[in-house]
């Protein structure tokens, strides 16, 4: 199936908490149900706007080939359907920091990565953040969830 | 066989050495007697006449063709028929009627008749006290310096006494002195008999230069050395003149040739003729002693101005006061003179000078040549096969077309002009080995240079790239190093002309390799104004780009040409977008090709500290605002970039991790395709200011007005307060100087809040706003002052003076103190000044442009001063700092033998250790690797160390050891834990890295160095600061503050004792100690001071206040006070008084005077008695307790005032912690180390004040010079001829003629060792490369043994 490190449904919490400092892109606060993962995302508001009071599910992927191929990091020149086809907002980048921390009492993994400068920092149980490995290729999934 | 006289011709010619080149080792200097003037001269000169009627030079004239031909167009020389241009010139003889002094020597001459016999000539010492001396100045270990010091020691016994009488004939000498004018010696001799009482002394004689003549020839040639003359002394003293050769002094026709213009010389030379004329005229008619008298005068005076025409000599009638001649040492001294301007600094060919601007199409590496230049500049270019068809091309195009040649120069030194015709056949006839004088092309080495040359990057070797147009063009990169604009800017290019210089210039002198300034290692050339501002814009969070404007960018980068790997887009889905940060990481590493990995971490202006946000997340990167920068292996992951990032002055930025992680060309390349991106982009994008920028917004406006209204109620309380008297007053300072101070921190506060609401109202588009933010140009102050308020204006560092009687302008009332009537301009830019907020706003800007005009002679005047003073200093193969005669200054450069233009950390350390470990983790991934504990780190480590390479030999110093095991202590307690191949990976580059960093023999440390000192001097401002803590205590700091530490001042205008106490958290034992050291004086401590007269006698009386005695703890009482009145009115022989004690509290002073008297004794008692110090030092004018800086509660004390002995010497004082900011004091206490670390830390000081970062090594090297003689020398011409000992070195300097008439004196030997030398005598200096010297191994012949072939 996918090869999805990792996929939840998250309520926004809020938007641009320390205030609106960019036109085209604004920092969610969001926190999912089945993981109680807590997620800092930058998105790009100008081709997807976000709705404070909807839920989206989020995904983290290692490739878009639906077989779990490697992604190559090329332009795929193919038609073939991708992981992409089933989201509505996919940006792709890179962890730089993956840290243990203790957070109020539990032990929980904090995952960092930047896609080309929209920056994600993803605080979740350990059990789920030991499937990252730092400086590995990520593509993040977004859709609006019912 | 041929015999060796075979060929020699036998001619009357005389016989002449051939001209093989020869090295001059030395120069030695002497002087001309009589006899030797004759010798050398070719005619005797005695006629004052030029020309006759048929413009033929008159025969034994001044202008007699024997001396070479006056001019080019007045025929062959009549002594070695050569032309103008050829003949080197011959000298004549002018004999003079009577001897007259050399206003040169004058100064000898006066020296020796002091100290010999005037009527035998000896010398006037004890026989045996003249041989000690000889003994000693004869000791050859002894070099000039000592010698010059014993002689001054001979002479000042000498001369200390009214008389001596001569030993050997008994004659009685008295005091010699110079006369009324500066050629007059007089002879004061005593009393000749000593029983006539009234006779008074005799005279004053006169001795005249006859009569010193025959003194001189008496003279033994021992006691000649013991003056330390070399030579006769009566060659110092002139009887007969060389007349210069003409070729020294020309002759001019002007006017067509009707009349002809005579050099100053020859002017003078004709005056002295006349003069002399005159007085042997005199001679021959007895009858007349005292016209010849005044004929000798008149000659005397001519032949001292014929030297020096600044010498004061009593106005002769007849003299007008025109434009007067200059004399000899006129040609040389001054800055147009021929040390400084001729010698020193020579006219160049091969030069181009023109308006500069800029072009970001070049690479920094690149020089825009004008076609117009290019093609009048030449480089000779040797034919060789590789060229012949390219330099034929250029010799058929000739010297007008461009790319041609000017000449062709044929190996046997043929040389061919290509201007004219039959240019064809040259070419053709082109051979190997030819040279080709061709115009500049592209990739020729050039020189570019900026005046003022501050510092070594102010002259950079740049590739010409010849252009069309008339400017000189280059890449605004570089900008910085030669500190120029575009706003009218010229710039001198120079073209070497050997291959030779072409290859040094470029590895020492290019762009590439001086990309970090040898200050302290921070970058120099880096991205500026535009550049930044399109970055910034560029790495925007919300840039986003499609494919196509992504793809063209890319291409911008590198006109298109180079290979790009495109990423993958950041936004994949709706659409494909790719981020301003992406377009960073291709700019940094295009392809996969390129192996640059920049991993670096950098905060920027706008960063939001952790604690400021909301969220939770405490990450650095995550700032809200974007001002975290984080690139990880050449990706640019977080942060917007900025001048922390791009620009010059740090060593954190990108540029400064490129140029020491991978090379200067991946630096430049970084640079070069930046600077192409930025300035299309921009082009594109459009950046401009308009009115709307500065338009305050309604909520801004009301909030600057609500600011004002409020600071303006405050500042009136502050005035009523004042007026009433009921203001606080703080410590130090009185009520005038509390309001002052109070006010001017309010006003500063309403600007500073109007600019902190501007920076926060301000839209983001807003271009001022990005440009400061940016920091490509302003800062929030220069926004606020244009949208909200422009703000106090200072002059001299207070509100505007009191240009009128007690009111700064008559606007206002009088003593008002106001902010607006002491020059605060509540308006700002946008809506303009009303009419005394102008005036005040000139005020200040008059000062500024006042400041900046006088500053720039202060600071170029230490420069120079500095340079003199440490030009000749270099690092040598053992490591040592020796100067031009070999002297160790130093005996390990900077104490570990760095270079300080490559040192990484902060305060002159040689590495980051954090930004190398973050390199190596994010180059270097843990993986599967195991990390490791904590002692395996530290045996890893330990093991590490013992290793050859990292021993002292292997040069590694003992600091930089301490430091690593510091470091690594510290991560292991942060629990970075890293694996072992990254441990080795971090040591190995550790070791490799600090061995590129050592300085390299030959560097010119000391020039490096006075650069380093003396170039910030130009930026620096302020003059004066307060001290830390104490408002109204001022420390003189910036430029004058250099200047006084340098020049070892004996008095300096702020001295400051910081004076430890043994216990520094007892307030009570601190006040009490102040006590002991502050200056205390009667008056201060007394309740009343009367005079009490009885009947029996009279007194004055002084009853203490021992209430205000024991507050301030000073431990005093009527007796100690009774010693102190009687040791310092007992000084005076005359004072005679009585101290009585009455009580405890009072005291009765009873002075021993006549009754007439004793009214007037009284009252004088009485006025001087509250003046008596009776407790503390006298040089101690107040002492101030403050804490130490940064640990409250400890206490120390901060004594203004000099007396570092005596308060050290205070009980209560820690002794051993105490020091002076006065050098001088420090030496004369403490000792000549404790001096050098003082002046190391001074000069630190105030460049820290200013924020300057100069790297320590050189202020030790400074320091060190001042120092290793043994005594503080200071960097003045005083100090310098003590280090120095090189003449010409020191005539180049300051006092030109005096330092070659007393080189001549003393018959010194000029080693042409130093910089200043070897460029005056024009030849290599042992500095830097020429610090090498090649030793050939010649082949030993070959011994045959055996019989010698019988056919050769």
């Amino acid at each position: 199936m996918a090869p999805l490190l990792f996929e939840d449904i998250f309520n926004i919490t809020r938007i641009d908490p320390d205030g609106k400092k960019f036109d085209k892109v604004s920092r969610i606060e969001a926190q999912s149900d089945k993981f109680d993962a807590f997620i800092l995302l930058d998105v790009n508001i100008d081709v997807y706007r976000i709705n404070k009071d909807k839920r989206y599910t989020i995904g983290l992927a290692t490739t878009l080939d639906l077989d779990g191929g490697a992604d190559s990091g090329f332009y795929n020149q193919t038609s073939r359907e991708t992981l992409a086809d089933r989201y509505e907002y996919v940006m792709h980048g890179r962890t730089y920091r993956i840290t243990d921390i203790d957070y109020e009492g539990q032990e929980k993994g904090e995952i960092f990565v930047s896609f080309g400068g929209l920056l994600m920092m993803m605080r979740v149980d350990k059990s789920v953040s030991k499937n990252f490995q730092l400086d590995q290729r990520l593509f993040l999934l977004m859709k609006r969830t019912e | 066989m041929l015999r060796s006289h075979d060929n020699v011709q036998f001619t009357k010619q005389p016989y002449i050495e051939d001209n093989e080149p020869r090295r001059i080792e030395s120069i030695k200097f002497s002087m001309f007697s009589a006899s030797e003037i004759g010798k050398i001269s070719e005619i005797d000169v005695f006629r004052g006449v030029y020309y006759d009627a048929q413009k033929k030079p008159i025969a034994n004239g001044l202008l007699d063709p024997k001396m070479g031909p006056p001019n080019k167009s007045s025929g062959l020389c009549a002594t070695c028929h050569a032309k103008y241009e050829d003949c080197p010139g011959h000298y004549g003889c002018l004999t003079l009627a009577l001897p007259v002094f050399n206003i040169g020597y004058i100064g000898a001459i006066l020296d020796v008749l002091k100290c010999i016999c005037k009527s035998c000539s000896h010398i006037l010492l004890p026989e045996k006290e003249c041989k000690d001396s000889l003994k000693r100045i004869r000791n050859i270990k002894l070099d000039s310096l000592q010698k010059t010091e014993l002689r001054k020691k001979i002479i000042k016994k000498l001369s200390s006494k009214q008389e001596v009488q001569c030993l050997r004939c008994g004659y009685l000498n008295g005091k010699v002195k110079k006369g009324k004018t500066a050629l007059q010696i007089v002879h004061t001799r005593p009393k000749q008999d000593k029983n006539q009482e009234d006779s008074g002394p005799s005279p004053p004689s006169l001795i005249n230069p006859h009569d010193a003549l025959l003194l001189f020839n008496q003279m033994l040639d021992q006691d000649c050395e013991l003056l330390y003359l070399n030579n006769r002394p009566e060659k110092l003293l002139i009887t007969n003149i060389s007349v210069p050769p003409l070729a020294l002094r020309p002759s001019v026709f002007v006017d067509g040739g009707i009349q002809s213009n005579e050099n100053d010389i020859t002017e003078r030379l004709k005056r002295i003729i006349q003069a002399n004329a005159c007085l042997s005229q005199g001679l021959q008619d007895p009858s007349n002693s005292f016209k010849v008298l005044d004929d000798w005068d008149y000659l005397q005076v001519e032949v001292a101005q014929y030297i020096n025409s600044d010498v004061r000599v009593a106005v002769l009638q007849g003299q007008q006061p025109t434009k007067p001649l200059s004399g000899f040492v006129q040609r040389l001294k001054g800055k147009q003179g021929r040390f400084r301007g001729n010698l020193s600094g020579k006219r160049v060919e091969f030069t181009g000078r023109t308006v500069i601007s800029p072009d970001p199409n070049l690479k920094i590496t690149e020089l825009g040549v004008p076609l117009l230049m290019a093609s009048i500049l030449t480089y000779p270019e040797c034919v060789n096969r590789h060229n012949i068809e390219k330099l034929r091309q250029c010799v058929r195009n000739g010297p007008k077309k461009y790319p041609g040649a000017k000449f062709v120069v044929e190996p046997n030194g043929d040389k061919r002009d290509l201007s004219f015709s039959g240019r064809k056949r040259i070419a053709d006839e082109l051979k190997f080995g030819y040279i080709v004088h061709r115009h500049l092309e592209d990739g020729d080495v050039v020189l570019f240079n900026r005046q003022p040359s501050l510092h070594r990057m102010s002259i950079m070797c740049h590739r010409a790239k010849i252009m069309p147009w008339r400017t000189l063009r280059f890449n605004e990169s570089v900008c910085n190093p030669y500190n120029a604009d575009f706003d009218g800017d010229e710039m001198n290019m120079h073209v070497p002309q050997t291959e030779e210089a072409r290859a040094e210039a470029l590895l020492l002198m290019g762009v590439q390799n001086n990309l970090c300034t040898p200050k302290n290692g921070t970058i120099l050339v880096a991205s500026t104004q535009d550049f930044l501002t399109s970055s910034f814009l560029i790495t925007r969070k919300d840039t986003f780009y499609d494919r196509a404007t992504f793809s063209l960018m890319c291409s911008y980068m590198g006109d298109g040409m180079e290979i790009i790997d495109l990423p993958t887009p950041a936004l994949v889905k709706p659409i494909e977008l790719w981020t301003g940060k992406q377009l960073f990481n291709v700019l940094l590493r295009p392809n996969a090709q390129l192996r640059v990995f920049v991993n670096l971490m950098v905060k920027e202006k706008m960063y939001c500290k952790p604690e400021d946000r909301t969220t939770s997340c405490r990450e650095e990167t995550m700032c809200p605002s974007d001002g975290f920068v984080y690139f990880r292996n050449s990706e640019l992951l977080s942060g917007q970039l900025g001048k922390t990032t791009l620009g010059n002055g740090n060593k954190v930025g990108l540029f400064s991790v490129l140029v020491r992680d991978y090379n200067a060309h991946a630096a430049a390349a970084c640079m070069n395709r930046l600077a192409k991106l930025s300035a299309r982009w921009i082009g594109n994008h459009g950046f401009s200011i308009g009115i709307d920028d500065v338009t305050p917004g309604k909520l801004l406006a009301e909030e600057k007005h609500s600011n004002i209204v409020e600071g303006y109620r405050d500042c009136d309380g502050l005035i009523k307060s004042f007026t009433e008297g009921k203001l606080a007053l703080m410590p130090g300072c009185d009520a005038a100087q509390t309001l002052e101070a109070q006010i001017t921190q309010k006003l500063n506060k309403i600007r500073e809040t109007a600019g902190k609401v501007c920076m926060k109202e301000l839209h983001w588009r807003n271009s001022p706003l990005i440009m400061s933010q940016c920091g490509s140009k302003g800062s929030p102050i220069n926004i606020s002052q244009m949208v909200a308020c422009v703000g106090q204006q200072a002059v001299g560092g207070r509100r505007a003076p009191d240009g009128f009687i007690d009111r700064s302008l008559p606007h206002f009332p009088r003593n008002s103190k106001t902010p607006e009537a002491k020059g605060f301009v509540a308006n700002s830019f946008y809506t303009g000044l009303t009419a005394t907020e102008f005036f005040f706003h000139t005020m200040g800007g008059r000062e500024g442009l006042v400041d900046t005009a006088v500053k720039t002679a202060d600071t170029g005047y230490m420069s120079r001063r500095l340079m003199k003073c440490l030009e000749d200093l270099a690092v040598h193969y053992d490591m040592t700092v020796r100067n031009s005669n070999g002297t160790i200054v130093q005996f390990f450069y900077g104490d570990d033998g760095m270079d300080p233009g490559q040192m990484e950390g902060a305060e002159g350390f040689p590495l980051d250790f954090e930004r190398l470990r973050f390199k190596v983790e994010a180059t270097c991934p843990t993986g599967n690797h195991v990390k490791l504990s904590p002692t395996e780190i530290s045996e890893i480590v330990n093991r590490r160390l013992l290793d050859y390479d990292m021993s002292t030999g292997g040069g590694c110093c003992g600091a930089f050891k301490l430091k690593l095991l510091e470091f690594f202590d510290k991560i292991t307690k942060r629990k970075c834990y890293v694996s072992e191949q990254q441990l080795q990976v971090f040591l190995d580059a550790c070791v490799s890295r600090l061995r590129l960093k050592r300085i390299e023999a030959g560097t010119a440390i000391g020039a490096i160095g006075a650069q380093s000192i003396g170039e910030p001097g130009t930026q620096m401002t302020l003059k004066t600061f307060h001290f830390a803590g104490v408002a109204s205590m001022n420390v003189t700091l910036g430029v004058p503050r250099i200047k006084e530490i340098i020049s070892a001042s004996k008095k300096i205008s702020t001295p400051i004792i910081m004076a430890k106490l043994e216990d520094d958290n007892n307030m009570k034992m601190a006040e009490s100690v102040k006590g002991q050291i502050e200056k205390t004086l009667l008056g201060q401590v007394s309740k009343s001071i009367k005079l009490v007269m009885s009947s029996i006698r009279a007194s004055v009386v002084v009853k203490l206040d021992m209430e205000k005695i024991n507050s301030l703890r000073l431990c005093i009482n009527a007796y100690t006070i009774k010693d102190k009145i009687e040791s310092s009115l007992a000084k005076r022989k005359n004072d005679k008084l009585e101290v009585k004690v009455i009580d405890d509290v009072k005291l009765a002073i009873i002075p021993k005077a006549e009754k007439l008297e004793a009214h007037f004794v009284l009252h004088q008692l009485k006025n001087k008695l509250p003046t008596i110090v009776v407790k503390g030092i006298n040089t101690i004018e107040r002492a101030i307790i403050a804490d130490e800086e940064g640990k409250k509660g400890k206490l120390n004390l901060i004594v203004e005032g000099t007396g570092l002995r005596e308060v050290m010497g205070i009980p209560g004082v820690d002794g051993c912690k105490t020091d002076s900011n006065h050098i001088m004091e420090l030496q004369q206490t403490l000792g000549i180390e404790a001096a050098r670390s003082g002046i190391i830390r001074e000069i630190n000081k105030v460049m820290q004040s200013h924020s300057m970062d100069i790297d320590i090594r050189h202020m030790m090297l400074l320091a060190d010079v001042m120092t290793f003689k043994g005594e503080v020398l200071a960097v003045t011409r005083v100090g310098i001829a003590k280090m120095k000992e090189s003449i010409l070195m020191l005539a180049s300097f300051e006092k030109t003629a005096d330092h070659l008439f007393n080189g001549s004196v003393n018959g010194r030997e000029e080693k042409i060792e130093g910089v200043s030398e070897c460029i005056i005598m024009g030849v290599p200096m042992q500095i830097g490369t020429g610090i090498l010297n090649i030793r050939q191994r010649l082949a030993l012949p070959e011994l045959k043994y055996g019989p010698e072939p019988i056919i050769a």
